[in-house]
């Protein structure tokens, strides 16, 4: 039992594993994981998830895109191999911004990716939830709740109780690790 | 807006009713994993898999015979190269619009379309690069007068000139919508993953999930990614064709140095798009038996957004025309009369009745739910959209500042089969997607079902 | 107006008597200037007129947008856009100086004999057909203004119709269409052909970006004085904030990119016949104004705006709106200042404020916010009957609990 990854307990309805998540953080319970065919914003809510760090990456990676494409072309155009082509200075700012621009939403958007990526930690190919057979309909139309064992008030029975008496539970599971 | 419920499609639903998250998921995941491929998919694909040939046909004739082959001389050096490369990267517009900037204004009837177009502005951009890479004929060289490296001669791109800017704007706009799309798959390819029938199909769905697992922390940050890479879709969608523009807005060229061009532009692409998302989905909803998910009522907002945008496209006609007069300038003047009743009249006037004339019977309701009109409306229009190009490359350049040099220009069979051929390239692909990937998104459907969302109460 | 039967917020009687004051008061002054050196009055006043009148035609086309796409932010906002558009009748009125004194005001009045190009736009640029088209243009919108303000009082009476919706949806199509085209030659004849010479074709589309920013910078400003009180205190939502937000931004957005075209176009083309526009714009002082303009139209508030608090909260929406306002003003001033001060493209155009280009808009803006006062006093300030405010009221936070 000591090797056990969490207790999972599965619900058919989007409200009951909400109202579930919520009664599991009252309850004390941090170390858990609601999984969901899609994005539910009242499970964020109820988890107490801090605010994403995606955008300040994204930020960050937009800068940096702005930056390394006008010193590019400045550092090209300027410094390295200057010429003069139609009369136009070397240093064309004008004409720099639309490349500038690109770059930076080029870094933005890479970095929001990359940044989701990095904080999800995928790719991931093992994972013990998916040991649970009845794991695969959460990405068609069933929800779950899983308590980890490595929460201090992770308790086999206790917690398996306390997950059966949720409304709305279909199922509690063990997950093998 | 009140509601007349019924034959109005206007305040049709987005979904039809009776739907749940599992017979969304089954309805589309079905057509993927079936294991027997309809005969009609045989059959199309094997036409426009044929017809795309013409593409490798005519690279290998170019490669071996030089530019030559197409119809490009004096004074026209830009034909349809530069037509055929804007065409596609305008329709490839409507993809992104539909999937960032709907998703912006909170659409939610964008919802269902928005896979098949984002595929759709992929496959377009795909059959434009086409034109750049090999317009010169010896594309090898393109390398270092294009990208920005450090190479044995020294050289660095001019990066005054809009042509590289445009290298710019369509790299990144090829790698952000691929990004965008993969993003949006992921936790399709985990649902079908999960739903597949053997271990083959499993292991290539699971490797594209990336193990997604649908757990709210990975939500958390997707639904932060997805929400800023359409942030960042949108004003890159303006950019794109906005770039595209300046390739002859910044000249100096009569008819093409024009500040109306980049919203025109823009707006024309999106024109074009709209038409050519209509084009596709009249009939693959009726032949995936999708009208539950393609409503009336969703042709009839793209009806609405191709007569808007042509309303816009009409107004830069306008400008053009009244602009040309009053500027005073003989170029002008004579530059907007030769395109209009010039050797090349017949097409302007053709471009009118195209773009102008016909979208217009859009405003009638009746016109518009018919969705056999609607469908030969956006074929008009993806016409109209590519004589308009037709019409600025070619009557801008054909007569020059010096008489002396005044020509004609005709596209060539080598150009009108690299033509034909990127459209059997651009099905051939459409055909791929539609029976491996889930042409509509599952788990954005699940999100616009009733019971769907769970109202937040602060504890 | 007195027995109104609809809550009137206290906020908007202070507001009613003190624009007046200060309308009435800063045109008086400016009338005294103008019998010292009335042609400094007209250009002025031209200035401060071109960028006031723009609020209404920018409120005429945000009305006229709200009815086809619907959403809630229109509907909140329905009633200020319907009574800045009542304002234009108003409006023609006080164009009235312009509209006599054109004469002093633009070249093309009194060409120079050899001067071909003003002679070959003599059918489009005289005075006949110019004051024509102002009187055309001015009768058309308060048509426009008159029905739409009329259908909304009969959905206020009757409920919305199926009949009434598709009549709204109907006039502001084809209203739509028409709008732009004449806002257009509207901006081609009041601004653009103070410089005869000069031409660009995206010209119109520019100022009608302009004029919707305006609008909607104004309207959040007015809003944000009332949203405490009845009838807003219980419609106000938070996310329909965030939708303001994030129109003041694509808006502003939308204008930066609308004049990069034109600037990156004519600077990369830089023919004699367009360039002059702008050497005489981003060389010495105006183009330090310029620059101005750049940093504190676009980039600054741009990056403020990126912040999503800022965008939902009334409470710090409301002073950006209020600097793009300014920031608008500040805009339309290096736009028309050059042409206004008759340099028509020497490297050093000399920069010059005089205190009327002060005076003029803070009055003719203070008249024109009392005007809209009083017809936006003169209905219930929200819609009744309107779907969008009433159904989401129940399960929704107040935006200011």
């Amino acid at each position: 039992m000591s090797a056990l990854y969490g207790l999972m307990a599965e619900f058919h309805d989007p409200k009951a594993v909400v109202e579930a998540t919520e009664a599991a953080r009252m309850a004390g319970y941090r170390q858990m994981d609601a999984y969901s065919p899609y994005p539910i914003e009242a499970l964020s809510e109820a988890l107490a998830l801090p605010k994403s760090h995606v955008a300040t990456i994204c930020l960050g990676g937009g800068i940096a895109g702005l930056v390394a494409g006008y010193g590019l072309q400045y550092w090209s155009s300027v410094i390295e191999y200057p010429m003069n082509i139609g009369g136009r200075p070397f240093h064309s700012w004008v004409a720099f911004i639309p490349p500038a621009y690109e770059t930076t939403i080029l870094f933005a958007a890479f970095s929001a990716v990359l940044g989701m990526l990095a904080l999800n930690g995928l790719p991931q190919p093992y994972h013990p939830v998916f040991n649970v057979p009845a794991f695969a309909g959460a990405s068609r139309d069933k929800f779950f709740l899983c308590i980890e064992a490595g929460d201090p008030l992770f308790d086999a029975e206790k917690t398996r109780a306390f997950l059966a008496s949720q409304p709305g539970v279909a199922d509690v599971a063990e997950v093998q690790p | 807006m009140a509601s007349t419920p019924h034959l109005d499609p206007a305040s049709a639903p987005i979904i039809a009713p009776g739907h749940t998250f599992s017979s969304v998921t089954d309805k589309i995941a079905s057509i993927v994993l079936a294991r027997r491929t309809p005969l009609h998919w045989f059959l199309g694909f094997t036409i426009a898999f044929s017809v795309a040939q013409l593409v490798l046909l005519t690279i290998v004739r170019l490669l071996f015979w030089g530019i030559g082959s197409w119809g490009v001389t004096v004074p026209i050096g830009w034909g349809f190269d530069i037509i055929n490369f804007v065409w596609w990267i305008g329709i490839g517009h409507a993809g992104t619009l539909i999937s960032a900037i709907l998703l912006l204004l909170k659409q939610e009837w964008r919802t269902s379309i928005n896979r098949f177009a984002e595929a759709m502005t992929l496959f377009a951009v795909v059959c434009a690069a086409q034109y750049p890479l090999f317009h010169t004929g010896r594309p090898w060289i393109a390398a270092y007068w294009l990208l920005p490296y450090p190479n044995t001669m020294g050289l660095w791109p001019n990066f005054r000139s809009p042509l590289i800017w445009d290298v710019f704007a369509v790299t990144t706009y090829a790698s952000v919508s691929a990004v965008f799309w993969y993003v949006g798959l992921i936790p399709d390819f985990a649902t079908l993953r999960d739903r597949a029938k053997n271990k083959l199909m499993a292991m290539v769905y699971g490797i594209g999930s990336m193990g997604w697992r649908g757990s709210a922390r990975h939500w958390h940050n997707y639904e932060s990614a997805y929400l800023l890479l359409a942030g960042l879709a949108t004003p890159l969608v303006v950019s794109v064709h906005t770039v595209v523009s300046f390739d002859f807005a910044v000249g100096v060229l009569p008819g093409w140095h024009a500040t109306i061009f980049p919203p025109y532009f823009v707006a024309g692409a999106i024109y074009a798009g709209f038409a050519m998302v209509l084009t596709l989905a009249i009939p693959l909803r009726a032949w995936y038996g999708l009208k539950d998910f393609i409503t009336d009522r969703h042709l009839d907002n793209m009806a609405k957004v191709m007569l808007a945008t042509g309303l816009i496209v009409a107004y830069g006609y306008a400008m053009e025309a009244f602009f040309a007069w009053y500027s005073a300038s003989s170029w002008e003047i004579f530059m907007i009369r030769n395109r209009m009743f010039g050797p090349y009249g017949h097409m302007y006037w053709a471009l009118i009745l195209c773009n102008v004339v016909a979208p217009n019977t859009l405003w009638v309701p009746r016109l518009r739910h018919s969705h056999a009109w609607l469908f030969f409306i956006s074929l008009v229009v993806s016409v109209g959209m590519w004589l308009e190009r037709y019409v600025i490359i070619v009557t801008s350049l054909h007569r020059d500042f010096l008489p002396s040099s005044w020509g004609m220009y005709q596209g060539t069979v080598w150009d009108w089969s690299f033509f034909i051929g990127t459209i059997g390239l651009f099905v051939t692909l459409l055909y791929l997607f539609v029976r491996f990937l889930p042409a509509i998104s599952m788990f954005e459907m699940k999100t616009i079902l009733p019971g769907a969302r769970v109202e937040e109460h602060h504890s | 107006m007195t027995n109104a039967t609809h809550p009137v917020p206290p906020a908007l009687e202070r507001m009613l008597t003190s624009t007046l004051g200060l309308g009435l008061a800063a045109l008086a002054v400016c009338g005294l200037g103008a019998l010292s050196s009335p042609d400094q009055f007209l250009r002025s006043y031209l200035f401060a007129f071109f960028f006031w009148v723009s609020v209404p035609i920018g409120s005429l086309g945000l009305l006229m947008l709200q009815h086809l796409t619907g959403g809630r932010w229109g509907a909140l906002l329905r009633r200020f856009f319907e009574a800045w558009s009542r304002t234009l009748p108003a409006a023609f009125v006080l164009f009235l100086p312009v509209l006599l004194g054109y004469a002093k005001i633009y070249p093309w009045a009194h060409p120079p004999a050899d001067d071909k190009i003003i002679a070959h736009k003599a059918l489009y640029l005289n005075g006949t057909a110019w004051a024509g088209r102002a009187i055309f243009f001015f009768a058309l919108w308060s048509l426009f203004a008159w029905l739409f303000s009329k259908w909304s009082a009969e959905q206020d009476r009757d409920g919305l119709t199926p009949g009434l919706s598709s009549r709204f949806q109907a006039l502001a199509g084809g209203g739509l269409v028409t709008l732009v085209l004449t806002v257009t030659f509207a901006s081609i004849d009041w601004g653009m052909s103070l410089n005869p010479h000069w031409f660009s074709t995206i010209y119109g589309v520019i100022y009608l970006v302009g004029a919707v920013l305006a609008t909607m910078a104004v309207c959040i400003v007015v809003l944000s004085r009332m949203a405490h009180e009845e009838p807003f205190l219980h419609v106000m939502r938070k996310d329909t904030v965030h939708d303001l937000g994030k129109l003041l931004f694509a808006f502003n957005m939308l204008w930066a990119y609308m004049n990069l075209s034109q600037f990156l176009i004519i600077w990369s083309g830089n023919l004699p016949e367009e360039i002059p526009y702008y050497l005489a714009r981003i060389n010495g002082a105006w183009g330090a104004l310029g620059l101005f303009v750049v940093l504190f139209h676009f980039v600054v508030p741009y990056a403020i705006l990126l912040s999503r608090d800022v965008k939902r909260t009334l409470r710090l929406l409301a002073p950006m709106a209020a600097w793009l306002l300014l920031m608008r003003l500040v805009d339309t001033y290096w736009t028309l200042g050059p042409d206004l001060a008759g340099h028509h493209g020497s490297e050093a155009a000399a920069f010059h404020l005089h205190w009327m280009d002060v005076l003029a808009p803070v009055g003719l803006g203070a008249l024109f916010v009392h005007l809209f006062l009083r017809q936006l006093k003169s209905r219930p300030l929200v819609p009744q009957h309107e779907a969008e405010l009433q159904t989401e009221a129940a399960h929704a936070a107040p935006a200011h609990a």
